[in-house]
């Protein structure tokens, strides 16, 4: 889906044309800004003419008046104007980001598994930051604009050959800005990226100290971080090179408009050409013009990045999302359970190799059923097809004799849960993420749940009981304890299908076993579809399927496959040989200590 | 433009500590002492020429224009053209001088704190969170960098600029600047409460910042849970909430920007005013003339802008100053893990012996006690016992991670104290649970504790091992980056390249620390044979979590409460019946039951 810097614009332009009366109100406050402000020099001038050089002392007061009055004026509508912009620019942002977010989140799995969450991040990040960036400029352009304009009218009507001379060398000073942004904009990424080559060494000797310290790595690890700090510095200065020819020049072109107008309108007065107030009224003035022209400079380099970041922001809201609710669904039975897969073809990637071919399978309602098989036979992905997180090539699947592509997405997904094998966990309270899918669940049902997963002893172990904060800047679970949590999630959500993908491969065998039990409690009247490698695990389901090469090679219970298939056994020896490996914990013998290793870690 | 900077209550440095980190900051700025003197001397020069323009225009009115003087309106023109090419060239002289100081006392600052936290042992470690060690490499030193790009040449030329203007100013006309001067207690008043509010504002939007893009980053890494549970408008809205408390932040930070913008654009054309009515009379009594009223109505943008500057900067300062006082103390924090200068290379070979050993972080109860302990050369020792025990505090001791603080432990004789860290630490390698890999090839990995050591070496350990053509296989053989995507190893294969380092180290003594996770059973029988490889031959301490390990070793020591309770073989420990045997009856009766 390829998005061009035209569509990037559309997207500003629409968002910008939907705050178009708060857009309307800078301008007009960046306008009045600009009469109130241009007009004082006029007032100066006037004062030293009509005034001053008069010995008119009413005039001067009359002109200091109307100075104090555009004072006011000036001060209260830069503030307007500064306010209105940002509060637009802010509002964009927040806007388009509240739309990306609401998009990515019904955005299909196969999108996102394309996807590195740091790219996404930097949609919804750095690129609304550019695009905030040029919108703060697009009120205060236009007004800079007219101040540009009303200069020139006052000083061409003054004296136009003093204009050219005074203001000739000024759009020098947009062009050099506009050069400056340009030219110093790779250095600053430059500047970003080499302190993140910087950090990252940094953040691994941390990580790593254990093997820095334990190989007497040290010296290895300073020389990798002088050689970034030196590259660090490298582009700093190259930075501040460029600064140091632009800066300095950007400095001197306005003095120059200045040398300009004392010399060439000091010998007009001196010839009685030109009043001394009108002098020193175009001093002021090419002073006022010197940001901005700087910032006209600006918003043109400003508006090429913006662009670009609005381009790819674009791309993203263009994509559709894949799986979407049908125009009419069909409502599921009441009550059920049943799963039918028929004919199945499914692969990833179009045009890549099938994970799944011609894959039949029929779990009646309330059966529990065991998927085995090797690494990457598909049996994950059969559960990933039943809540429809991808759709089907070819065939069909069925809950309840209803093809999933006909239901209602949150139905179907209320209806059917999976326990994802890598667990994730919310940075919220344990009772928050117990109850995920019914936040108003009562307190019982949580710890309910909780005890079904093996769940609830450790939790009222925790500082807070249900009520710890886990994730980023909360408490921090092993990997047994979180597939627990996500377990008891699954169990809230009292879905008519249970998927448990591997979901217990991180607890503690030891622990493992309380679980089992619990578990036969849930799978009761419930159809039950786990995947599992561990032979205690698969021994809870009435029935065995034996996937590979995307279908099914056997199918029967435990004992059947055990006698018949060669194949099932060659799998579940794999397993067994790692069974030894697992039994690591018992040697650490007190439970107790056991529990708080896994606390620990 | 906005300013960045904001600083907690809690870092706000107070004199006595501002004035201790300007030392210690002009301490380490000396080898720079050059540039920083000339730019010093560039900034006035360039203050002097910024206020000699309205000036020059002034003398040519004065004396110039108004009595028809051209000779003296030239002179004026031509000392304004000398005027414009010094500040031209100061200006551009001083950007430089300020980015050679202030640049490399950043580098400097860099490799220093880096070095020094190389230099710290395990004990900082284990008390001090990862997350926060790491910040003071990269926060803290970026807020600086801020200041030394941004703010540092822009607040000393504000400083000087407004003194040198009032002065300036009072020499043209006391009585003119003594009204220009009625405005200023209410800019000054202002200014205040902008860097306090702003200072605040700007900490609130940091939050916000950070809140926004955690729950942005749940949003998208959770997607998959979220949807799985329908849970995406409940999600959209909990996300907009978050986002709008964002807006909101930085509305409040505008706003306090638009409160204040007026004030200093409106105060300085106020003094417009003011100078007109003030100095038309002035000039009607003849004190002063017309050239000084215009002169004042130009300056003034001197004296009211660099305060703006200052208000906006302040908050950078702020903050820099409490980010050097962290680094500073950091440095100042003492390296307990040093070599003595008398220090002697350890042999090739030699017994491993503990002798009445106790250890006990600073303040905190002892870890262990009166740990006495033989490992001859060439002997396997497991250690197990439950967790928090003390056994990989033993093992840590064992191998000079941490210094006892009773008793001692030698090697061939010698108090690892006493010796050469490095030939220590080709001695006795601890081998970690986790196979860590740094960024790089396998060939860097392999050979992070020798970096001298060539690829034959780094090829002749991985043989050794029998894991050549394991690695050789990958795409692009033992040069493969470890973290690009397509050839990231496996938590067994990073197991791997961890063990051939210590094969590359050679040492005599290994300690290990048994993984607890499983591996993927591919690689598990290559960690296996590596393993059994790598031992052959040498000292080893095993913290073991299997019991088919304890079972292997020569001998068992059990760790429990802080002391060793039993040391044995396995057969002596199970026929003795105490902890051990216990231990091995519950793994027993566990395995029965699966």
């Amino acid at each position: 889906m390829a998005s061009s810097v035209r569509d990037g614009w559309a997207l500003v332009g629409r968002q910008l044309l939907g705050q178009r009366w708060g857009i309307v109100a800078g301008v007009v406050a960046g306008l009045a800004w600009t009469a109130a402000k241009v007009s004082v020099p006029k007032l100066v001038q006037l004062a030293i003419d009509r005034g001053m050089e008069q010995g008119d002392q009413d005039a001067v007061v009359r002109y200091a008046g109307l100075i104090a009055v555009a004072a006011l004026v000036a001060a209260a509508f830069t503030g307007l104007r500064r306010y209105s912009a940002f509060r637009e620019a802010r509002r964009a942002e927040a806007v388009l980001r509240d739309r990306l977010f609401a998009h990515l989140q019904r955005l299909h799995f196969a999108y996102h598994d394309g996807q590195q969450t740091g790219q996404l991040m930097s949609r919804a990040n750095n690129d609304l930051q550019q695009i905030q960036n040029a919108v703060v400029l697009v009120p205060l352009t236009i007004a800079n604009l007219a101040t540009v304009l009303a200069v020139l009218v006052v000083l061409v009507l003054t004296d136009p050959v003093l204009t050219v001379l005074a203001l000739g060398s000024l759009p020098l000073v947009n062009v050099l800005a506009k050069r400056f942004a340009t030219t110093l904009h790779p250095t600053m990424v430059g500047v970003q990226q080499e302190s993140a080559e910087l950090s990252a060494v940094v953040e691994e000797t941390v990580a790593g100290i254990r093997v820095v310290k334990g190989f007497a790595a040290e010296d290895t690890q300073a020389r990798r971080l002088a050689t970034e700090a030196d590259d660090l510095y490298e582009v700093s200065m190259a930075g501040a090179r460029i600064r140091s020819a632009y800066w300095p020049a950007l400095e001197l072109l306005p003095n120059v408009g200045l040398i300009m107008v004392l010399a060439y309108g000091g010998h007009q007065v001196i010839r009685g050409d030109l009043t001394l107030g009108s002098l020193v009224a175009f001093n002021a003035y090419v002073v006022l013009l010197v940001w901005p022209l700087r910032m006209l400079g600006w918003i043109v380099a400003m508006a090429q990045r913006a662009a670009a970041s609005a381009q790819r922001v674009h791309e993203v809201l263009v994509t559709d999302p894949a799986v979407t609710d049908p125009a009419n669904p069909t409502p599921l039975p009441a009550s059920g359970g049943e799963v039918r897969f028929r004919g199945v073809r499914f692969g990833y990637a179009p045009g890549s190799a099938p994970v799944l071919d011609g894959f039949d399978l029929h779990v009646p309602a309330g059966q529990t059923i065991a998927l085995v098989g090797a690494t990457a036979s598909g049996k994950s992905t059969v559960a990933k097809l039943l809540p429809r997180f991808y759709d089907v090539d070819d065939g069909s699947v069925l809950l309840d004799g209803i093809d999933v592509r006909g239901l209602e997405l949150t139905e179907l997904r209320r209806a059917v849960g999976l326990v994802f094998e890598e667990t994730f966990l919310f940075s919220d309270t344990i009772a928050a993420n117990i109850a995920f899918a019914d936040p108003d669940a009562p307190p019982d049902s949580v710890v309910r749940a909780a005890r079904l997963a093996g769940a609830h002893e450790f939790i009222g172990e925790l500082p807070h009981g249900y009520d710890t904060e886990i994730g980023e800047r909360g408490f921090s679970l092993s990997g047994g304890q979180r597939q627990r949590i996500a377990i008891a999630r699954a169990i809230l959500a009292d879905p008519r299908v249970l998927i448990l993908d591997d979901a217990t491969s991180a607890v503690d065998p030891t622990k493992e076993h309380e679980i089992r039990d619990a578990l036969t409690q849930v799978m009761a009247n419930r159809t039950t579809i786990v995947i599992a490698h561990r032979p205690a695990t698969i021994a809870l389901a009435d029935r065995v399927v034996l996937v590979a090469g995307g279908r099914i090679v056997a199918d029967g219970t435990h004992a059947e496959l055990l006698a018949a298939s060669e194949a099932y056994r060659e799998v579940l020896a794999a397993a067994a040989a790692r069974e030894e490996q697992a039994r690591h914990a018992a040697l650490d013998g007190d439970p107790v200590a056991a529990v708080s290793e896994e606390t620990a870690s | 433009m906005m300013s960045m900077g904001a600083v907690d209550e809690e870092d706000r440095l107070d004199r006595a500590q501002a004035q201790w980190v300007l030392r210690r900051a002009a301490a380490m700025l000396a080898p720079y002492r050059r540039e920083v003197r000339r730019a010093v001397a560039l900034v006035v020069v360039s203050t002097g020429a910024v206020l000699a323009g309205p000036y020059l225009l002034k003398v040519g009115i004065d004396r110039g224009i108004r009595p028809g003087d051209e000779a003296v309106l030239n002179l004026a023109v031509a000392a304004y053209v000398v005027v414009a090419v010094v500040a031209y060239l100061a200006t551009r002289a001083q950007v430089l001088l300020v980015s050679l100081a202030g640049e490399g006392f950043l580098r400097d600052l860099r490799t220093r704190v880096f070095d020094h936290l190389l230099r710290l042992s395990m004990p900082f470690y284990d008390r001090e969170k990862a997350g926060v060690v790491v910040s003071r490499m990269t926060s803290d030193v970026d807020s600086l960098q801020e200041l030394v790009q941004q703010g540092l040449l822009q607040l000393v030329s504000s400083l000087l600029l407004i003194v040198a203007s009032i002065v300036v100013l009072a020499i043209v006309s006391w009585q003119l600047l003594l009204w220009c001067l009625l405005p200023v207690p209410f800019v000054v008043w202002a200014s205040i409460k902008f860097q306090r509010d702003s200072n605040a504002a700007y900490l609130t939007v940091r939050d916000r910042i950070g809140l926004t893009l955690s729950s942005l980053q749940e949003g998208i890494s959770g997607v998959r849970v979220i949807q799985a549970y329908g849970r995406e408008s409940v999600e959209i809205d909990r996300f907009a909430r978050r986002n709008r408390s964002l807006y909101r932040a930085h509305m409040r930070s505008v706003f306090v920007q638009a409160w204040y913008l007026p004030v200093i654009e409106g105060a300085a054309l106020v003094c417009t005013a003011i100078v007109v009515w003030q100095g038309g009379r002035l000039v009607a009594d003849g004190t002063v003339e017309v050239g000084t009223v215009a002169f004042f109505v130009l300056a003034l943008s001197n004296l009211f802008e660099p305060m703006n500057q200052l208000s906006q900067l302040f908050n950078t300062v702020q903050s820099s100053g409490a980010a050097l006082k962290k680094l500073f103390e950091l440095l100042d924090t003492p390296v307990d893990l040093v070599e003595r200068p008398d220090a002697v290379a350890l042999p090739g070979r030699g017994d491993l012996v503990v002798e009445g050993l106790g250890f006990a972080y600073a303040g905190g109860d002892p870890v262990l006690h009166d740990v006495d302990l033989a490992l001859p050369e060439g002997q396997k020792l497991a250690l197990v016992g439950p967790t928090g025990a003390g056994k990989s505090t033993l093992a840590k001791l064992m191998a000079r991670l941490y210094d006892p603080t009773e008793g001692r432990v030698c090697f061939a004789g010698i108090d690892l104290r006493d010796a050469e860290v490095r030939s220590l630490r080709t001695r006795i390698t601890v081998v970690p649970q986790e196979g860590y890999l740094f960024a790089g090839s396998i060939l860097d990995n392999v050979r992070i504790g020798r970096p001298e050591a060539t690829d034959a070496e780094v090829r002749a350990a991985l043989a050794s091992l029998d894991l050549l053509e394991r690695f050789e296989a990958l795409p692009e053989g033992l040069a493969s980056e470890v973290h690009e995507r397509g050839s990231r190893l496996s938590a067994g294969e990073r197991q791997l390249v961890s063990l051939a380092r210590a094969a590359l180290a050679d040492p005599a003594v290994l300690v290990l620390d048994e993984a607890t996770s499983s591996l993927d059973p591919g690689t598990e029988v290559l960690v296996e044979r590596a393993l059994e490889r790598l031992m052959a031959g040498r000292s080893v301490i095993v913290i073991a979590h299997r019991l088919s390990t304890a079972e292997r070793a020569d001998r068992v020591g059990v760790v429990a409460d802080g002391g060793l309770v039993e040391l044995g073989t396995h057969a002596e420990l199970v026929a003795r019946g105490g902890r051990y045997a216990s231990l091995y009856r519950t793994w027993v009766g566990g395995l029965a039951s699966a």
